[in-house]
Order: structure tokens, then C-alpha cells, then sequence
């Protein structure tokens, strides 16, 4: 991506506009002054060589073990969905080539487009939800107060917790008659009717996003706030003292250099919304009639329910082409932003 | 220039390195063996999915009995119910498949379809005396793969003191079911209490109804299964006596329901007994599911699970292996885990005889001989039809559809 | 009093803050709620969660025996592999993320996208494929190769992290130390690892934390009770019948603890302002 080849030649993406003199561009390299004698230029060419190659070596152990773990497991993936894969095929190994067959049955079963819409209402309303809350908690867990530290990691729990316990755990809570939510809300006399959160087709998406909303909200919180505490008091300072306001402090200070984080944050939090399937499965099995189903569910229920693993890895291809595209979009859209 | 040499030839290296992973897959694996010990006695390896105690314990005594027996050793892997599938498919594809697998009933088609598993006729064991719908969920193509020694079913419960206060008698036809709910749902109890969530386990409990009046699971979209629908439906949307959570419910979310008092009646299996004993306060006993109408017979859906001898390609041990299954379906084999377990023999010969320690337990035995699989007419293919049928189901009961439109979208995708 | 303003930035150190504190355990109180339902629930009798009251008034143990006397060993081994994938994740992310962010490597984007990529493949197909090699490695019950499995998803996830935060490091203080002679390596771990402490640190938290709730392939890569992670150690109590939630919850719980203590032990470690002073 353009983005990345800017980043590596300049300073950071967002430079503060004003007063701030501390952050520079990066010294040149080793001038070369031209017209200059061969030798010169030959050691200048051999000190790249070893630049290079400092490179790589930096590099070269993660990609031995991205290509060992996940070059088999990618190419694979990708093929299977055009293959005939049944449970046969893994015993046998037989899986005849049927060509564009899998993604031409699954899209055109009358659970796609209600599990695609699903999906980018999900994937939107999960994201923006954490996003939100997270960025707002960080902010406020910048404040200095006792146990600050101790809250924050606090904040992780719903981590530590195993998914089958907390979707155990949630569907209790939303339980139609007795769980503790509706009781609540009759109680403060919010909502009286005991609505079916699990149960009802209107609500059962809704309920869904709130638990991911749950369990992405210390994931956002803790990136977010690494990324704050990364920022310099001195350009904070300066910005005050040149008579910038909380507001403005936080556009041109605050998200400028919390910018690449927020990137990552955001991709990565698409990318991991997209493929939920735990939680979902737990709390509701994509239902009520297909209610909360998305494609994620809909891939996990065609391979392991019904074992036409084909059909569930085309659902995969296609999740991980939305990914991308995401990925795409959102990154030039990014560097356009920071090049204006 | 040099470099876009260097470059050309790094991404060179990364291409090749992209091949290496695929190279060593398909040198692929010669399985691990199962293994002897230091003294010569074979080592079976043994795969199910009774992971918890009491099962757990329960079985590898039986198992272990039956491995003294053949000679050998055994070397037993016990996995959570969900996973067990997946860790075959993994075995299958490694060709590690251990020597004797247990298979959830219904996926013993998907399984014995791929050829991994080895037909019990080679070893000279037959399943003459079982129950016709046990042999059939264990035969492919009529060949039997599979040896099942107990197994259960679905009845009604229904609480003894709620039922006496509203002066209602157990239900027996669909009519009466409709009634007795009605009249015992009252404040924060309903009358009635069953599961229908979006899966497999929501198909299960909706198959006796289909059954008894006819339905089949080759094409759902006939009247007879669509007055079970419109049963389900009048009972909760209708009548309000079953709670819109069911559409959510396990059955062990089902039995707690019932065993705090939220529900007067349940649909629920007898490996519930142990949980419902353990409240001396609560007082229930059991029927068979209502038929309806008057004196037509009811067909129950078969649970319970086969034991298999898969190919592992060494001949002593699947003929050794062959033994351990067919002496965890001898008739001692099969009363005593019946008993321990809160199952049912399945050879018909032992049903009469089999008393449990929970009399409950007869409402369960009467059912078995009429009793059908859920793979009998469909085999492989029944997966498809457990989808439409669950399907068929949500949509009526969430007002998505009638029971006859329902169905028929359901039957036709 | 203390007029702490609501934006970074402009802390006045006047007083404890107190109040915030208490809008803190509060907000706390409202997002952990599900857990305390989870204590509440352990501590009942009957384990289940029909009709529960509010507060546990009748306390009930035996979920808390039963996790004690059976799990200890399967916390121990969660923990280690948790540890150890930290570790190992780091030791491989951070040269890479440092590689990415800094020098100029010309398929880094090329390398960004397979990462990500990387991420959007379900972890059954990869699980499906660790099964096969570890069979016929031997890498089946045993740390180490817990330990390779479960940096699949810190290791890209650290890269990704990790990288982001470097690359708000200026160039010109690595180039002050390059032209004093420090070579490459000495440039990274003298310069920039400390200047990307909170980097690694929130990368290290996250990768444990993926590591200790990893299922898959605690189940997949398992095949004894000998190393078996709690996560998979939990299902002792979930059968296909019947459940045992009080023991569940309890475990959950138990195992939860000694993990947040070293949460809280690193977040510690997580400091303000870390570039600052550097450049001055």
C-alpha cells in the first residue's frame, strides 16, 4: 500500500502543525557529494547491501513462520472452495474441481442476502459501538486517579473468561422470563413487556451486537489508550500554549498521532468482527429463523453441520474478500487524508 | 540494475519458500501407530465422547472390562460432544483413526460413507435381537458398520403435585396436551416446556410429533406434518403455554425450567433422572409422548450411540477390536450400562426384563421397539432434512410464516 | 475543586481524584456485571441460573472443591503456554514491526497484506493442517508445540500492533545513534525497544490473552489429559448430556485469577510521554 511506502521514508503520518519542533524529518543518509571518486561510491553501494540485508534478517524469522503456519492453511482454504469437499474427501483424499459450482450454490440460497445484510449490520454496529465506548474510556483512564491501573485491567476480564462460559453466562442474562436484564428493566419500569431479546426476530441481531460490542470494548480500550500514553506532553504543552482549546487540542494533537493505531484498531476490528462465530453460535445458533444469522455462521453450519465443506469455504473466500476490500478502501481513504 | 535484480531474485526466494510448506504436506503422514507396550500386549486406542463424569467413568471401566477380555490394553481419548466429529475428520485425513470410534447415532452415514469404517459382517457379528430402528441408523447400504448397546428417547415429564392441584391427568392425545397446558399455566409457570432452537437438537423434539401423525422427513410439505406444526404453534403462540424461549433453549435449559418450577410439564429425555432426583422437593413421573388422537401409536425418535471398527489397516487389531464392540453389546454389558447410565438396552429380548432403579424409566422402554432412527429412510442425506425441518419450525413459531408455508419454503429451499 | 479538564493533556495535579475513582469502579460495575452473574451463579446451589436472587444468600462451595482439587495442573500448563507464547511472539514480531516501520523494505506492503490476510482465515483450516504436520513431527502433547500453535495469533497480531506504534518513533533519533556507531541490532535493542515499551507491552498482553483463550487448538493438538490447557479442561464438566455449571463457573473463575494479577502487574508498565526526552 502507498501508505506504508510514505510512512517508511518520512516521519510519523501526522506531524503537528504548529510549535512543534522537536519532531524532524529524517536526517538524510550518509551525504554522497557528487562527481566524487569511484572508491566513495562503492562503499556507498556496499553500505546499502548491508542495509539490505539488515533488513531482511529482521524479517526473515517472521516470514519462515507466517509461510510454515499459514501457507498451507491459506492456499488450501482458498481452493477448497472450489472442490467437491466432503467428509470422503478426508479420508480418501478425492476432491473433484467443480469450478465456480460452490459459490453459485451459495449465493444463491435464500439464506445469502439476509446473512449478508446480517453481517455488515453486525460487523457496522459491533465496530462502531466499541470503537466509540473504547476510545472514550481510554481518554478517560488518561486522568490520573487511585486504582487507574487496576481498573484498566480489570477492564480485560471478559477476556480470561471462555466464550462457551460467557455466551452461557449472556444467555441468562437475556433470557426472555427470568434473566436478569429484563428483570431489570421491569423493575426501573424501562421496559416492562420482558422483550425476547434471544427470541424475538427484530431483536435478536441487536442483542447479538451488544454481547461483541461487550467483548470488543477492552480490546479498543487498551490499544487505544497504549497508543495515547505514546503521544508527547510536549506537544500538548506547546499547543496550549498557543492558545488551542480541548477540542482543537484533540484534532490536531491527539488524533494526527494516534492515527496509525487507530488504523490498525479499525482494520483489525473489522477483520475479527467479520469471522465471529462463537459468540454468535452461542447465544442464539444464528436463529431465530436465520435472525441473527451471517456468513460466518451460515460457513461454520454448511461445513460442520451438513459437511458440504466446499460450499463452507466459498462462504470463507467470500468473508475474506470483503476483508480486503475493507482493508483496501479504508487505507487509501487514509492516505488521502494524510496527504491533504 | 542491481537493484531490481536483488529484488527479483527475493521474491524468487519467497516463492520457493511458499512451496516448501505445500511440499511437505504432500510427502503427508504414515499415521502413528497405536503402539505395543514393553511386554507384547496390543494397545487399542478408543475414541468417544463421554467426557464427563459419571459417563466417563461408567464406560472406561465397561470398555476397559471388555479390553481385559480381548487381551489388549487400552488407551482411551474421551473429547467434549461438539468436537468429536471434527477430531475424526482430522484422524481420517492423518489416517490415525483410532481402533475403535463411537459415533453419535445419526453421523454414523456421513462416516461410513467416506470408507473409513470396516463392515462388522467381516468379523461374524450380526445385530440379530436389536431394536429394527437401532440396526437401521447403523446400517449403510445394507451393510451393518455399527453396534449400538443402549439407547434413549424422549418423553413427557410432568410434575405430580402441579398436576393433582389443577386436577388435570396426564396427558394423551394432542388434545389433551393442548388443554392440560392451558389450564396449568398460570403466573409465572407455564403448562408446557419443550426445545426448538435453530439446530439439530430443536429437529429431535419436534420428530416424534411429525412421526406420530404421519409426517416423513423426505418432504416435509404435507398436511400431516403441518398439523404437528400448527400443534407446536397453538401451544405457543396461540395458547401462550409454552414459553417464546424455547426457541432458545437447550434441553438441560428445558430441565431447569422444569425443575424450578417454571414449567408443569417437559419434553425431556431419562438422562435428566439423576438432576430431578437430586430435588428430594420434587415429585414428577413420566409418559409417553401424546399421540394424536386416541390409541394411535407413537413414534419416538432413537438416540444414543454406535460403536465402529474403522480401516486402520492392521488386521489383528480391527479383529481385536471387533471384539471389544461386541462385548460392549453383550446382554450383561448392555443392562449394566443401561442402569448406570440412565439408558436402554437395545436388544428387545432384554427390554422386558431391564428394570431400572428409576421406575420413570418404563414411560422410556415401552417406547423402544417402535421406535425409528432419524437416518433410517434418508442416510447420508439426513443432515439436509434436519436443517429444512428446524428451519420450518422457527419460522412458524416466530410468526415468520403458516406452518403449511413454512414447510413448504423449507422443503423447497 | 480539582478541575481535572475532560481532554489529554491538561492534568493539574491537585489532589487524588477521588471522584473519578468512583466513576471508574462504576463504569467497571456496569461492563463486569455478566461476571459477577457468573460468581453469583457459582455460588448457588443449584447451579443453575432459573430464578436466581440477586445475591448469593445461600452459599454453596462445591463448585469451587471440585475446580480446585481437578484443575490445578491444566491452570498450570495454560499459563505456561500462555507465557511462553508471549515470549516467542515477541521475540519474532518486534524485528519484524521494527523492519516494517522504519527501514526501507520495499514488499513491506506486501508483507502488511499477507499478515492481515493471515488473519482472516478461520483457525479451523489452520488447525486442520497444524494436526496432520504435528502428527508426523511428534509434536502432539506437548508445550513447545502449544506454544508454535498459539503465536498464530500473536505473532501476526503483534507485527501489526506493534508496527503501528513504531512508526510514530522519529527516524532521527535512530540515525543519531546509527551515525555513533551502533550497528544494527544495538540501534534496535538499545534505541528503539525501549522507546516502544508500551508497543510491546499491549502487543504482550493481547497475545497472552489470545494464547489463554485458545480452544481450538488445545483441542485439537491434545490427545491426552497430560498437557491440557484449562480452557479444555473446563469441558470435564460440560457433557453431552448433562452439565455441571456451578464447576464450570467455579474453574472459569479460579482461572481467571492468577492471569489478571499479571495483567495488573504489566499494565503497570505502561508509561506516558515515552518518546519524550529522547529527542530533547
Amino acid at each position: 500500500m502507498a501508505e506504508y511506502r510514505h510512512l517508511s521514508e518520512t516521519a510519523p503520518s501526522g506531524s503537528p502543525p504548529r510549535g512543534a519542533g522537536t519532531v524532524q524529518r529524517p536526517a538524510p543518509a550518509p551525504a554522497v557529494p557528487p562527481g566524487e571518486s569511484s572508491p566513495r561510491v562503492r562503499r556507498w553501494e556496499s553500505y546499502r547491501t548491508r542495509e539490505r540485508l539488515a533488513q531482511l534478517l529482521f524479517l526473515v524469522p517472521a516470514v519462515i513462520y507466517m509461510v510454515a503456519f499459514f501457507g498451507f492453511p491459506v492456499v488450501k482454504n482458498f481452493l477448497m472452495a472450489f472442490q467437491k469437499y466432503s467428509t470422503t474427501t478426508f479420508y480418501t483424499g478425492e476432491a473433484p474441481w467443480i469450478g465456480l459450482g460452490n459459490y453459485r450454490a451459495v449465493v444463491s440460497s435464500s439464506v445469502f442476502d439476509k446473512a449478508l445484510v446480517n453481517t455488515i449490520l453486525f460487523t457496522v454496529g459491533s465496530i462502531a459501538g466499541q470503537f466509540v465506548i473504547g476510545l472514550a474510556l481510554a481518554v478517560f483512564f488518561r486522568r490520573r486517579f487511585p486504582l487507574n491501573g487496576l481498573l484498566r485491567s480489570l477492564l480485560l476480564l471478559p477476556w480470561l473468561i471462555p466464550l462457551i462460559v460467557s455466551g452461557a453466562v449472556w444467555r441468562w442474562i437475556l433470557d426472555k422470563d427470568n434473566g436478569a436484564l429484563n428483570r431489570f428493566l421491569a423493575a426501573t419500569h424501562i421496559a416492562t413487556g420482558h422483550p425476547g431479546w434471544l427470541t424475538s426476530t427484530s431483536l435478536a441481531l441487536v442483542a447479538v451486537m451488544m454481547v461483541n460490542i461487550w467483548i470488543g470494548i477492552p480490546f479498543n480500550v487498551t490499544i487505544l489508550y497504549g497508543g495515547l500514553q505514546d503521544i508527547p506532553e510536549e506537544l500538548y504543552e506547546a499547543a496550549s500554549l498557543d492558545g488551542a482549546s480541548g477540542w482543537q487540542r484533540f484534532r490536531y494533537v491527539t488524533w494526527p498521532m494516534l492515527r496509525p493505531v487507530v488504523s490498525v484498531v479499525l482494520v483489525l476490528g473489522v477483520v475479527y468482527t467479520i469471522k465471529v462465530l462463537d459468540v454468535i453460535l452461542g447465544l442464539t445458533n444464528g436463529g431465530p429463523a436465520n435472525a441473527s444469522q451471517t456468513i460466518a455462521t451460515q460457513s461454520y453450519h454448511l461445513s460442520f453441520q451438513q459437511f458440504d465443506f466446499g460450499q463452507g469455504a466459498a462462504l470463507g473466500n467470500i468473508l475474506i474478500a470483503i476483508s480486503l476490500l475493507f482493508a483496501i478502501i479504508y487505507l487509501r481513504a487514509n492516505r488521502r487524508a494524510v496527504d491533504e | 540494475m542491481i537493484r531490481s535484480t536483488r529484488s527479483v531474485r527475493a521474491q524468487a526466494v519467497l516463492a520457493s519458500m511458499l512451496a516448501l510448506p505445500l511440499a511437505l504436506s504432500a510427502c503427508g503422514g504414515s499415521g502413528g501407530n497405536s503402539g505395543s507396550s514393553s511386554d507384547g500386549t496390543t494397545t487399542l486406542r478408543v475414541l468417544d465422547y463421554y467426557n464427563n463424569d459419571p459417563g466417563k467413568t461408567v464406560w472406561q471401566k465397561a470398555i476397559e472390562a471388555c479390553g481385559q477380555e480381548a487381551g489388549v490394553k487400552i488407551s482411551r481419548e474421551a473429547v467434549p460432544g461438539a468436537s468429536l466429529i471434527q477430531k475424526v475428520l482430522q484422524q481420517a485425513s492423518s489416517r490415525t483413526l483410532p481402533d475403535v470410534l463411537m459415533l453419535d447415532n445419526p453421523d454414523l452415514q456421513q462416516i461410513a460413507q467416506t470408507g473409513a469404517l470396516t463392515p462388522l459382517d467381516t468379523f461374524g457379528i450380526n445385530a440379530d435381537g436389536f431394536a429394527k430402528g437401532v440396526v437401521d441408523a447403523s446400517t449403510y447400504q445394507g451393510k451393518l458398520y455399527g453396534l449400538q448397546p443402549v439407547t434413549n428417547t424422549i418423553g413427557l415429564f410432568y410434575n405430580k403435585d402441579m398436576l393433582a392441584k389443577v386436577g388435570v391427568t396426564p396427558p394423551q392425545t394432542w388434545d389433551e396436551l393442548r388443554t392440560a397446558a392451558k389450564k396449568l399455566t398460570s403466573g409465572s409457570t407455564y403448562g408446557l416446556a419443550f426445545s426448538a432452537p435453530a439446530n439439530y437438537e430443536g429437529t429431535w423434539q419436534f420428530l416424534p410429533f411429525m412421526w406420530s401423525n404421519g409426517g416423513d422427513e423426505k418432504n416435509i410439505a404435507t398436511p400431516q406434518t403441518a398439523q404437528a406444526l400448527q400443534l407446536w404453534v397453538d401451544l405457543m403462540v396461540t395458547d401462550k403455554s409454552v414459553s417464546k424461549s424455547a426457541l432458545n433453549w437447550t434441553q438441560a435449559d428445558v430441565n431447569d425450567q422444569f425443575k424450578a418450577g417454571k414449567a408443569a410439564m417437559m419434553v425431556n429425555g431419562p438422562w435428566q433422572f439423576p438432576v430431578l432426583d437430586a430435588d428430594k422437593s420434587l415429585h414428577y413421573a413420566v409418559v409417553k409422548i401424546p399421540a394424536p388422537a386416541a390409541g394411535k401409536p407413537i413414534v419416538a425418535p432413537l438416540g444414543g450411540e454406535t460403536w465402529t471398527v474403522p480401516q486402520t489397516g492392521n488386521k489383528d487389531k480391527q479383529a481385536k477390536a471387533a471384539k471389544i464392540v461386541s462385548c460392549l453389546n453383550s446382554d450383561q454389558n448392555q443392562i449394566s450400562l443401561g442402569q448406570q447410565n440412565q439408558t436402554i438396552p437395545t436388544k428387545t429380548a432384554l427390554l422386558g426384563k431391564f428394570a431400572s432403579s428409576n421406575p420413570n424409566m418404563k414411560g422410556f422402554t415401552d417406547q423402544i421397539p417402535t421406535a425409528r432412527a432419524r437416518t433410517g429412510e434418508l442416510g447420508a442425506d439426513w443432515p439436509k432434512a434436519a436443517t429444512k425441518i428446524y428451519t420450518a419450525f422457527q419460522a412458524a413459531l416466530t410468526g415468520q410464516a403458516t406452518p403449511t408455508k413454512a414447510l413448504e419454503q423449507a422443503q423447497n429451499g | 475543586m480539582s478541575t481535572v479538564s475532560a481532554l489529554p493533556g491538561h492534568r493539574r495535579h491537585t489532589g487524588p481524584g477521588w471522584g473519578n475513582t468512583v466513576v471508574g469502579i462504576v463504569i467497571l460495575a456496569v461492563l463486569l456485571f455478566p461476571l459477577y452473574w457468573m460468581i453469583n451463579v457459582s455460588l448457588q446451589p443449584s447451579g443453575s441460573a432459573v430464578g436466581t436472587p440477586w445475591l448469593p444468600l445461600h452459599l454453596s462451595f462445591h463448585g469451587y472443591s471440585t475446580a480446585i482439587g481437578q484443575q490445578g495442573r491444566n491452570l498450570a500448563t495454560s499459563l505456561i503456554v500462555a507465557l511462553g507464547s508471549v515470549v516467542f511472539s515477541l521475540l519474532i514480531a518486534a524485528p519484524a514491526a521494527y523492519a516494517l516501520a522504519q527501514l526501507k523494505v520495499r514488499f513491506a506492503n506486501v508483507v502488511l497484506f499477507a499478515i492481515l490476510i493471515s488473519q482472516m482465515i478461520p483457525g479451523i483450516v489452520i488447525a486442520n493442517a497444524l494436526y496432520t504436520a504435528y502428527n508426523d513431527l511428534g509434536l502432539l502433547n506437548s508445550i513447545p508445540g502449544l506454544i508454535l500453535a498459539d503465536s498464530t495469533a500473536g505473532i501476526p497480531f503483534a507485527i501489526l500492533i506493534v508496527r503501528a506504534f513504531m512508526t510514530n518513533i522519529p527516524q532521527s533519533v535512530i540515525e543519531a545513534g546509527r551515525v555513533d556507531g551502533a550497528g544494527h541490532v544495538r540501534a534496535f535493542i538499545s534505541i528503539v525497544l525501549p522507546m516502544s515499551r508500551n508497543a510491546l507491552i499491549t502487543a504482550a498482553l493481547f497475545t497472552f490473552l489470545f494464547a489463554w483463550a485458545d480452544f481450538l487448538f488445545a483441542l485439537t493438538l491434545t490427545t491426552t489429559e497430560n498437557v491440557r490447557p484449562v480452557t479444555l479442561g473446563l469441558y470435564t464438566y460440560i457433557g453431552t448430556y448433562v452439565n455441571d455449571w456451578s464447576s464450570v463457573m467455579a474453574t472459569a473463575v479460579l482461572a481467571s485469577i492468577p492471569a489478571i494479577v499479571l495483567l495488573v502487574v504489566a499494565q503497570r508498565y505502561v508509561a506516558a510521554g515515552t518518546t519524550s526526552g529522547a529527542v530533547k
